[in-house]
């Protein structure tokens, strides 16, 4: 193995690179105009396609080494216990085990789900011999009752501490409640609501974990599924008690992350630990059930609110108390009012603790739970009001592209055609009802300057490009590789993209929205240094001057006179016997923040079953320049599916009497699947003119459900204020408004 | 049709619950039951109250030799009875073929589904043993990079795939689907993929990648392809 520089000297080396090739003083980096795109702004398949539909792309999970160990890990089901003796006698005499260590101290018990339920590791020969010593391994458990899994077992009297916080923390409140209050004398219409959503997994299909390359020595290599590759290095360094210059992390593929794999977890720790311990490679993915007892979750949510506004449609006041259930973790929402103008507003938010697993950023963290409950405040005052709630919503959003997004959205689901706009509709004949809800997004889509990219050229006409980002099915690998063709009017084919290893020049982590607008600037500027560069020799072999010459069609010639040129390959000839490298960081004026977005969704309320179906949504959606189209719209796809699967069918559930997790697999877990899809409208917005990279990965993930909820209301009456929408709720709502 | 997925005549029960993959018959409290069933029963169990039997194993079964013909090669393996056709081939082949995924290990995703003499089965409910003397195709076998079959290259095409884990298992229940009726409509083709789950949300572009994968393997233009 080379063992990486660290990353100090990578980003000195790169300076040093960059320094070597200076763009012309007053020349700098701008994107193409979009008409002159030629790779860009385009559909483009993915490279790495042809890897993945074959099964040959290597995913974390897939690495198998020479005497590989396959190691499992014995968890207790119960939120809150008493560990007594563990006997790990008998895991130890299985065939094939070849480790099993406890990892709790004597007398240390559980004081939640999730990383503080692992009792035991076990590695083994193969996964079959692992499971019989995870089988084998006898523990005296106690379960602490009350478990202290919802919130108020943890907010009832005398109810033990759960962490370090105690169970309340993090209170802050924003605005004057009296003037709150006082706004809403002057209303015509009041709501009071109280808004929950319950908390969500992840459900990347891919485990958390790691396979750990250690057999003894000082370097090791770990495989990681990872959002930040850049960053594992410092971490499993750490773990195996090595310099990190001695530690490279490869993530080639991974199977989704959403937020919840950023870091190495417990797993990878007690993965090095193993490896260190055996100085053999051990793989350590956690199973299914692990997977949604500890690798985190989406903050649940309950919201109390009073909102009013005149009859003019205007929000005049809005009260808030809301709780954040992120488990041992604080969990997340943004302060109110979200998105929407309010004329006076107050809040008050706090994190309320239960004993299980710390919640983690999720696609949008915060956003899906406070655009719900404002989308459905935002409706209920509408009917109240007997606005038309799209009407309603452009009469508070002051921003101009909500206007013309949401617009867009309704007439492409039929909004001006449709029935009953002010008042809810009815069932037919059948028992069906048919409703258009509305919902807006935002996000900041910021940027971090750490990515460092490095574009090779070789004399032999090929070209690589280099950063450590991580694919985690955005398309990153396709898109460094794009911007480098387009930079040299080359098809995406001539450009090989490196990524996916810490041993690769500093890269971002994948979460919030930030590799396209980090990573996109970078990729621009060291192509731009190495067309530079290139530009210059063949000027020279030309007789011309360098800024005459453009890069297009597979070609490098004068601009306004083709016939003085040469082949990209006849360029590249000029380099002789070295390759040409050229650096480039991250530069700002390449990049642009927030994103909007705006989603209609229609449905079909059956209330002899209480079944809602999704049969139609819509997104308009913003992101400065698009890229690669194609993987835009399968982003955004995938935002309005989980947003469905969010409202519709996800919930955890845990057992209150005994703290144990029930759905811990994926069919106590629904998650939505082929037959629920609806028919998907996906806009790109292209009345965004800016010229920049950004991320737009969370914003289609925000305002679906309650988009979905809202249309249910206008289908039928029915005003279901707990996620997801099942059956019963629907049910009970619709029997109680025939009474 | 795709539901359920284990084949046709498979002589035992192939359920979920019914299913028995351990060698041991260990009671570990973690593992065992319905959990909450598990904590009404005996919340407690104390080592040193069984110490003596619970500090024994016993291997109920060793390796056999077992011949797998995996995408038209015989191959041999030397496996336990209980090893599954998902590890045998992740695991176990060498060399191993990771194509076929594993995401829950019991039957609720498809992510391992690979062809058994031509009907799609999840890899992960069928003993390797049980499916010797049958044709099983992997999604390895289906094509290559160089030279994808008709439902890869349409998956390429149509941006099918993101973080691609689910993909394999789509694509051969695809395959499956395509093969049975190249001409299978919209619905048809959303009843057989429903026994594929994928989070990242690349059903639309799966859809339309069936669609057109199956009018290039000679089905009807239909109506409702988008
Ligand atoms: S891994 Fe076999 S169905 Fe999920
Ligand atoms: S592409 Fe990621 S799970 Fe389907």
């Amino acid at each position: 193995m080379t063992a990486p520089d660290s990353n100090a000297a990578q980003i000195a080396a790169a300076a040093a690179a960059a320094n070597a090739l200076p763009p012309a003083a007053d020349e700098r980096p701008e994107w193409t105009p979009r008409a002159e795109m030629t790779v860009l702004n385009r559909e483009i398949p993915r490279l790495d396609g042809p890897q993945k539909v074959t099964g040959r792309a290597r995913y974390t999970h897939d690495v198998r080494l020479p005497g590989m160990v396959y190691a499992r890990l014995v968890v207790t089901p119960y939120a809150r216990a008493d560990v007594g003796r563990i006997s790990l006698t008998a895991a130890r005499k299985v065939p094939g085990v070849v480790y099993a260590e406890t990892v709790k101290a004597d007398d240390e018990g559980v004081r939640y789900q999730g990383y503080d339920g692992i009792l035991v590791v076990v590695a083994a020969e193969t996964p079959e011999a692992a499971e019989d010593g995870v089988r084998a391994v006898r523990a005296k458990v106690t379960p602490l009752r009350p478990p202290l899994v919802t919130p108020e077992q943890a907010l009832a009297d005398g109810a033990p501490q759960i962490t370090r916080r105690g169970n309340v923390s993090s209170e802050s409140s924003r605005g004057d409640s009296d003037a709150a209050a006082a706004a809403l004398e002057g209303c015509d219409a009041v709501v009071e609501a109280t808004y929950t959503l319950p908390v969500q997994h992840h459900v990347c299909l891919e485990t958390h974990g790691c396979v750990v390359d250690y057999r003894g020595g000082d370097s090791a290599t770990v495989y990681h599924s990872s959002q930040y590759v850049t960053g594992g290095p410092q971490e499993f360094a750490q773990y195996l008690e090595l310099p990190r210059g001695n530690v490279r992390v490869i993530c080639e593929h991974m199977g989704g992350g959403f937020g919840s794999k950023f870091g190495a977890g417990t797993e990878g720790l007690l993965a090095c630990q193993t490896a260190k311990a055996l100085g053999r490679p051990v793989h350590l993915m956690l199973t299914r059930e692990d997977e949604f007892l500890m690798a985190g979750n989406r903050s649940g949510s309950k919201q109390r609110m009073v909102g009013g506004a005149t009859k003019d449609g205007k929000l005049r006041a809005l009260l808030v108390e809301a709780d954040r259930l992120g488990g041992v973790g604080q969990g997340s929402l943004p302060t109110p009012p979200y998105i929407y103008d309010v004329e006076t507003s107050w809040s008050r938010l706090r994190s309320v603790h239960t004993a299980t697993d710390s919640n983690r950023a999720q696609r949008s963290p915060g956003h899906p739970q406070a655009s719900f409950a404002m989308e459905s405040l935002v409706d209920e005052l509408a009917y109240a009001l007997s606005i038309d709630p799209l009407a309603m919503r452009l009469a508070n959003l002051s921003d101009p592209v909500y206007h013309r997004q949401l617009q867009r959205a309704a007439r492409e689901i039929g909004w001006d055609a449709h029935p009953h706009k002010t008042a809810h509709g009815a069932p037919d004949a059948d028992g069906r009802a048919l409703g258009i809800g509305f919902g807006v997004s935002t996000w900041g889509s910021s940027s971090r300057p750490d990515a460092i990219v490095e574009v090779r050229i070789h004399p032999d006409g090929s070209l690589e490009v280099s950063n450590a980002v991580q694919d985690i099915g955005q398309g990153s690998r396709t898109l460094v590789a794009a911007i480098v063709a387009e930079e040299f009017g080359l098809p995406v084919s001539a450009v090989t993209p490196r990524i996916g290893d810490s041993s690769l020049p500093t890269s971002v982590y994948s979460g919030g929205s930030i590799t396209t607008g980090s990573v996109a600037p970078a990729v621009k500027d060291a192509a731009f240094n190495a067309r530079t560069a290139l530009a210059a020799r063949v000027a020279t072999a030309l007789g011309v001057e360098p800024d005459t010459l453009v890069f297009r069609g597979g070609r490098v010639e004068v601009r306004d006179d083709p016939s003085v040129g040469m082949s990209w390959k006849g360029a590249c000839a000029l380099l002789g016997g070295d390759p040409l490298t050229a650096s480039g960081k991250y530069r700002d004026h390449l990049h642009g923040e927030r994103v909007h977005g705006a989603q209609a969704a229609k449905v079909s309320v059956d209330v002899l079953t209480g079944r809602v179906r999704v049969l139609r949504m819509v997104c308009v959606q913003d992101q400065g320049i698009p890229f690669n189209r194609m993987a835009l719209r399968s982003q955004i796809n995938g935002g309005l599916i989980q947003a469905l699967s969010y409202g519709l069918f996800e919930e955890r559930v845990i057992d209150p009497i005994h703290g144990v997790m029930l759905s811990d697999d994926l069919e106590a877990y629904k998650i939505a699947g082929a037959q629920e899809m609806p028919e998907f409208t996906v806009i790109l917005d292209d009345d965004d003119d800016r010229q920049a990279a950004m991320g737009m990965a969370e914003a289609p993930n925000i305002p679906g459900h309650g988009a979905i909820a809202n249309a249910v209301y206008n289908a039928c009456g029915v005003r279901v204020r707990d996620m997801p929408l099942t059956p019963d709720k629907i049910l009970t709502k619709w029997l109680e408004m025939q009474r | 049709m795709s539901e359920p997925k284990p084949p046709s005549g498979a002589p035992r029960d192939p359920s979920r619950r019914a299913f028995l993959r351990g060698a041991l018959a260990a009671g570990a409290i973690t593992q065992t039951l319905s959990k909450v069933e598990a904590a009404l029963a005996e919340p407690t169990v104390d080592p040193s109250a069984a110490a003596s039997a619970d500090d024994e194993v016993a291997t109920l079964a060793g390796k056999v030799p077992v011949t797998l013909s995996i995408n038209g090669r015989d191959t041999k393996l030397s496996i336990e009875p209980r090893t599954t056709l998902l590890s045998a081939l992740r695991v176990h082949a060498d060399p191993p073929l990771t194509g076929t995924k594993e995401v829950c290990a019991q039957g609720n995703c498809g992510a391992c589904t690979v062809l058994l003499d031509g009907r799609p089965v999840y890899a992960c409910l069928q003993l390797a043993i049980d499916v010797q003397g049958r044709a099983i195709r992997t999604v390895e076998g289906l094509g290559t990079p160089e030279a994808l079959s008709p439902v890869q290259a349409a998956f390429c095409e149509h941006d099918a795939l993101m973080c691609g884990f689910c993909t394999p298992g789509f694509v051969v229940a695809t395959t499956a689907c395509l093969e049975k009726n190249p001409s299978a409509s919209l619905d048809e083709i959303k009843h057989e993929l429903s026994g594929n789950l994928c989070r990242c949300g690349t059903y639309p572009h799966v859809f339309a990648a069936a669609l057109d994968a199956g009018a290039r393997l000679g089905g009807e233009p239909r109506k409702d392809a988008r």
